[in-house]
Parts: structure tokens; C-alpha cells; sequence
């Protein structure tokens, strides 16, 4: 991707509840998990050698960490000095990724989007906007299913359901910035399924010992929801011993706990766009996210929308960087005059 | 849609973007962000309420109940959800910086002050014998012998512990950090399951593979809250550094100060070495750092012998004998570090 301008690096920056990805106009991109911690200890802080790791680094060493996931059910979390420095940190870590240090010292101007969960209140945008400071020139804070609709060009007559890790959220675009009434926030969502899974595989299997690190990575390798071709067949271990566990009935169990919820939803929004526009609507119904991946989900929505007509359904098969792909297409699209009114 | 009217879209869009980020950077609300009617009411029942006009008793909880759109629905803000992934590969983690080993030779810095941290205490009994003896009251006793001869001796002592009270593991590492202390001294006494076992012998940081030097490092680490699969992933990554040589040179001198010493009174004791095991109050340290065991509580005929006052005197001379050999090499005097480092305070 060329910059209009050598001297200035574009960025996205998709701040998600699991994991969170940067794009850059230099072609790098990036994603890390969401995690930041902190040495628990001065022992800790020896061995680490870092006053705080980020990223999958931090979730390694979390048994030395005062480990935070600072985005949950899809708000940054509030109250917590930590939870607001965790933000700050993950938002350095990334621009690091991309060769922006905390001083910004190579001289080049930094222009970021920042996609920033559901329900992130004025005083979330604020400490993003805070944490920011020092790092980049201008900053740009949209929500994500805004970044997601602009980076695939899908601004008008479409409803996106970006299911992540804590919320999924469901947002019409008419061509306008969206509106409360133009969206609806879930709390169904992966981490949701992650807990409806252990629970339903603990009560099948209670001599099993099972962690929500071990479903969620099932899930990630197995979702579904419908039939399954295939056993989804996993290992933990029984009494010590490795033991294979088949989990088909309850995988299947805990993802279509997220379908009624938004379906309901769905078919809400559906009706209350104009009724001009309801079909176009229907026929274009995008699902992003990392729970948007779930295996059959597509087509369980498209059988869904037949009691309305019937619609189509399009799952983003690459949800990694289509949030932080779109706030770099923002980014890049601004007008100077516009950056220059955003410039601290 | 065609081009030209995407791209009119998306310019329109923007705009209203950056406006939203206008306002929210000079603290105005956003343009699109509709209030639900009901926050106009909250906003005239808290004018009435700081009338007096109603009791508060009944209006708090109102207003922190959840906003209610005109339609019934739950009120939510303007801003929009985040794309979060799964079935992602992660990236390997960034590695971390691996240490380098650095010349001993750029730190020729005299031993002046020494931190002595006399094991266990307070709750932390230590080994224990059947003569009723106690492992924390015993390394008290040792401990103040030797700072009295390395007192004598002009050295600079501090304590990790002056009485029976409880000290963490991490403390008395921090606490000689913090008093600058250009070496540290463990003493400890041992537990060895087979009963006919005695002897000396002296331990440095570092990760060990043998299963008896293992369990002795869990058992010591037992206060710190750390695992034995936390302590070898620690020390993969820590300690290459000119601490461990130095460490090692000080565990060696001291050592063979002890096992010289003790022998004279001690004929059948045994010189159990110096060895690299994984104990937390030695991670916690910044200098140079051993911990010894001067004798088996678990030999009946040790045991014995650490009843007598001088027998502990003697354990103190060699420690303390020890320690001076070190200073001295590290000062560079010839009279330092040498086979005769036990024999040199009349042990």
C-alpha cells in the first residue's frame, strides 16, 4: 500500500476484546492477543527483564503477571487504573510493531484510527485518546462495525453482525454514521460460548479436567453449529491420564446458544429499516469476527431470514485485520484539511 | 453502487467522522448521538432534587437504572463494536532479550558490606531434630556469631533477620538490595532422608537436574508461591550473567572453608560440594549470592554437635574465614582465595 506521503504513516488500529490488530500504509500488519501484564514481583521483574509484557508473551508468563485483559464484554473496563494503563500499553505495543516508538522519534507524522469496542463510552474514547498522546500526530477514534462496513465498501443497505470474543454486535448502515437505533449489542458472543462449553462439557464429563483455556481452543478448532459432519473429538485428561472425549453434542450445544439471541435481533433491525430498503438489506447481511467464523453459521442465518423473505449471507473468511484493514482505509481516505483539524 | 457515489459516500461519511472526533476532543457531545428523552427527564429530576423538592430516598435508585429508548428497547451509545478473531495464528512471541554473559573483570569492586540471612524464622521452622532442636533458632545463633566476627573484622554486616520473625523469601533479597550489600549468605541447615548422611555443602543459583537437589530447592521455595516448572523456565532465562561466576567463586571458598574447618572437630563429615540449584532467596538478590548448609540436622551425631555452643562458633569461623578469603580475592590481595581459606582465623 503507498503512502500519498513518505513522510507520513498511516495506521488502523482494531482494539478488540481477544486480540487486537494494527495496519500500517508501510504493508506491515500485525495482531497480538490482548493481554497486558505486569511483573507480580521484583523476582519476576528480573527474570522478565520488562516492566510489562504484551501480547501472547504476557499470557506465556502469566503465572509471574499481574495479568489484565483490559477490554471485556466489549467495553474497556473502568474503575481500574491498571485496566486503563493495559489499554495505553496495547496501544503502544502495536504502534511499536510498526516502528512508532513511544516519542515518535523517526520524524514521521502518525495519522491512527482507532476502532474502539461496543458501548465504549465518551470517557473510554477519551483514554484512548489520552493514551495516545505523544505517540501520534492525529487520531481518529470510530466504532469497529464502522471500520469493518468501510474497508469492504459496504456503507449502505447492510447489516453487519461482527461477532468477537465479547459482544456481538449488529449494526445497519444507511449511509450514515450509526445511530443506538441503528444497532444492537449482544453479550453472546465467543467468550460466552467458551463458558456455555465448559460447563456443558464439565457436567458430561466431570471426572475430566477441563480449563477455559482448553475450550476456547477446541472452539476455535471446532465450532459449529447444525450438523456435523465429523465427531469433534478432544483430549484432557481423566483422572491424570489423557483421555479422548468426544464434545460434538455439547459444541453444538453451546454455539447455537448464541443463534436465538441473534436472530431475534436480526430480524429487529430488519424491520424497523424502511421498508424500501428491507429486502436490499436482507441480501446483504455480513458477518465479521472471530465467532462469525463458527462453522455453518451463514447458512443457519440465511434459513433464519426465510421467515422474512429470505436474504443473503456473506461471512468474512479473513477476520483478522478487516477492522484495522478499514481504519486504515479511513485513515488514508481523510483529507489532509480534515487530519490537520484532528492534529493535537 | 457506482464508484462515484461510494466515493461521495465515504467523503460524506468522514466528515461526519471527524466531526464526531471534533467534538469528542473539545468535550462537546457528538452530533449523532441522540439522547434518550428520559435523560432530560434525569437531568430536571436532579435540578428538583437538589430543590429539595423530592426525597432522595425515593429518586437514587431511578436514576441509576438503565435508559429507555422510545421504542422499549435498552438505550445504547452512538459508538459500535469491535471485530475480535479466533482461529487466528498467533505471531511468536517477541523473544525476549537474552542475557549476556559480562567479563567479571569491569566489576573489580571491593567486598565491603555483608547481608547474612539466617533461614526460616517466625512460622518457618525449618528441619527440625528429635534433641528438640530447631532449624530457624539455629541459624539465628549462627548467624550472629559470624556478624560478630566479620564486624571485628571491619566489614559492614547486615541481617535479613535479627529475632524469630517471619521474613519472605523475596524480602531478605530485597532487603539486602536495598542496603547495598556486596554479598549475600544463606545459611541453612539440612534434612537428608538417608539418616547416616552428614556434611557440608554449598549452593549458587542456577537450574539443576538432580531430583534430590530438586525436592531440597521445593522445599525451600515453599514459602515463595512459585512452582519448580515456574523456577526452570526462570532460570533458562536469567543469571548468564558475571553474578553466577562470581557466585560460584564464593560457594566454593566458603565451601572448602567449611568442610577444612568442621573437619577438625567433625572427622566423619562429609564434603557434599558446591552445587547450582534454583533457590528463590538467592533469584531475589543483585550480587553475588550462596546459601550453605553447615551441617545435617538428620545425622543424630550432627545434631549433637550443634548443641554446643562452639561447635556453632565453628561453623561461624569457617563462614566467616570464607567470606574474608573471597574479599580479599576480589580486592586482588595474594593472601586471598587458595587452598588454605578454611585455616586462617584459627579454626
Amino acid at each position: 500500500m503507498a503512502d500519498k506521503n513518505n513522510e507520513v504513516l498511516h495506521v488502523g488500529i482494531d482494539l478488540g476484546t481477544s486480540r487486537s490488530s494494527i495496519s500500517s500504509s508501510s504493508g506491515e500488519r500485525h495482531v497480538i492477543e490482548s493481554y497486558v501484564g505486569w511483573p507480580l514481583d521484583m523476582v519476576a521483574r528480573k527474570v522478565l527483564k520488562k516492566s510489562v509484557l504484551v501480547g501472547s508473551e504476557a499470557l506465556q508468563n502469566r503465572s509471574m503477571l499481574d495479568l489484565h485483559r483490559p477490554l471485556e464484554q466489549g467495553l474497556i473496563k473502568e474503575g481500574s487504573d491498571k485496566d486503563e494503563a493495559a489499554v495505553r500499553e496495547l496501544l503502544w505495543h502495536l504502534l511499536s510493531l510498526v516502528g512508532v516508538d513511544r516519542e515518535n522519534r523517526n520524524g514521521r507524522k502518525v495519522r491512527a484510527v482507532v476502532g474502539v469496542p461496543a458501548e465504549a463510552l465518551r470517557v473510554n474514547k477519551q483514554q484512548v485518546r489520552k493514551a495516545l498522546q505523544g505517540a501520534v500526530d492525529s487520531l481518529m477514534i470510530v466504532s469497529e462495525p464502522f471500520a469493518v462496513a468501510y474497508g469492504m465498501e459496504a456503507l449502505l443497505h447492510t447489516l453487519i453482525i461482527d461477532s468477537g470474543a465479547g459482544t456481538t454486535d449488529l449494526c445497519v448502515m444507511n449511509g450514515r454514521l450509526p445511530t443506538e437505533e441503528d444497532q444492537r449489542t449482544l453479550p453472546q458472543a465467543g467468550d460466552w460460548v467458551d463458558e456455555q462449553l465448559l460447563r456443558l462439557v464439565r457436567a458430561r464429563y466431570p471426572d475430566a479436567s477441563v480449563s477455559i483455556h482448553m475450550v476456547r481452543q477446541w472452539k476455535e478448532e471446532g465450532s459449529f453449529v447444525g450438523n456435523s459432519k465429523t465427531p469433534v473429538v478432544v483430549t484432557a485428561p481423566v483422572a491424570g491420564k489423557p483421555t479422548q472425549l468426544d464434545i460434538t453434542n455439547e459444541m453444538r450445544q453451546a454455539c447455537e446458544g448464541i443463534l436465538p439471541p441473534v436472530v431475534e435481533s436480526m430480524l429487529d433491525l430488519l424491520s424497523r429499516a424502511q421498508p424500501d430498503y428491507q429486502e436490499k438489506i436482507r441480501n446483504n447481511v455480513v458477518v465479521s469476527g472471530g465467532t462469525g467464523l463458527i462453522r455453518g453459521l451463514g447458512p443457519r442465518l440465511e434459513q433464519e431470514l426465510q421467515q422474512v423473505g429470505g436474504g443473503k449471507v456473506r461471512v468474512v473468511k479473513d477476520p483478522i485485520y478487516v477492522g484495522s484493514d478499514g481504519g486504515l482505509a479511513i485513515a488514508m481516505d481523510a483529507p489532509e484539511s480534515d487530519w490537520e483539524r484532528l492534529t493535537k | 453502487m457506482p464508484g462515484k457515489d461510494i466515493d461521495r459516500l465515504k467523503r460524506q461519511l468522514l466528515r461526519e467522522v471527524v466531526q464526531d472526533n471534533v467534538d469528542l476532543a473539545e468535550g462537546r457531545l457528538p452530533r449523532g448521538l441522540k439522547r434518550p428523552p428520559n435523560v432530560w427527564l434525569r437531568v430536571l429530576m436532579l435540578v428538583l432534587l437538589s430543590l429539595g423538592l423530592f426525597g432522595s430516598a425515593r429518586l437514587i435508585p431511578s436514576l441509576g437504572s438503565p435508559a429507555v429508548s422510545p421504542t422499549g428497547a435498552p438505550a445504547q451509545s452512538a459508538s459500535v463494536p469491535v471485530a475480535t478473531v479466533a482461529k487466528v495464528p498467533i505471531p511468536p512471541p517477541v523473544p525476549t532479550t537474552a542475557p549476556t554473559p559480562v567479563d567479571a573483570a569491569v566489576f573489580p569492586l571491593a567486598v565491603r558490606k555483608i547481608a547474612l540471612d539466617p533461614g526460616h524464622g517466625g512460622d518457618s521452622l525449618g528441619t527440625q531434630a528429635p534433641l528438640g532442636l530447631v532449624e530457624k533458632e539455629l541459624t539465628l545463633d549462627i548467624a550472629q556469631r559470624v556478624r560478630k566476627l566479620l564486624e571485628a573484622d571491619s566489614f559492614e554486616v547486615v541481617m535479613t533477620r535479627e529475632q524469630d520473625s517471619s521474613v519472605s523469601l523475596e524480602e531478605r533479597g530485597l532487603a539486602a538490595n536495598r542496603d547495598g550489600a556486596d554479598i549475600f549468605v544463606s545459611i541453612h541447615l539440612n534434612w537428608i532422608e538417608n539418616l547416616k548422611a552428614r556434611g557440608v555443602e554449598t549452593y549458587y543459583l542456577g537450574a539443576t537436574d538432580d531430583p534430590y537437589l530438586t525436592r531440597l530447592a521445593a522445599a525451600e521455595n515453599r514459602e515463595s508461591g512459585y512452582s519448580m516448572a515456574d523456577m526452570r523456565g526462570l532460570l533458562d532465562r536469567i543469571y548468564a550473567d558475571v553474578r553466577q561466576e562470581k557466585s560460584r567463586t564464593l560457594a566454593e571458598v566458603v565451601q572448602a572453608s567449611l568442610f577444612r574447618s568442621l573437619g577438625k572437630v567433625n572427622p566423619g563429615i562429609e564434603n557434599r560440594g558446591v552445587k547450582a540449584a534454583p533457590f528463590i532467596v538467592l533469584l531475589a538478590t543483585e550480587m553475588p549470592a550462596i546459601l550453605a548448609e553447615v551441617s545435617c540436622l538428620s545425622n543424630e551425631d550432627e545434631a549433637a554437635l550443634l548443641t554446643k555452643p562452639l561447635y556453632r562458633q565453628y561453623i561461624a569461623e569457617a563462614l566467616a574465614a570464607g567470606i574474608r578469603s573471597y574479599a580479599d580475592a576480589v580486592e586482588g590481595k595474594p593472601e586471598g582465595i587458595d587452598e588454605k581459606a578454611g585455616d586462617k582465623k584459627g579454626t
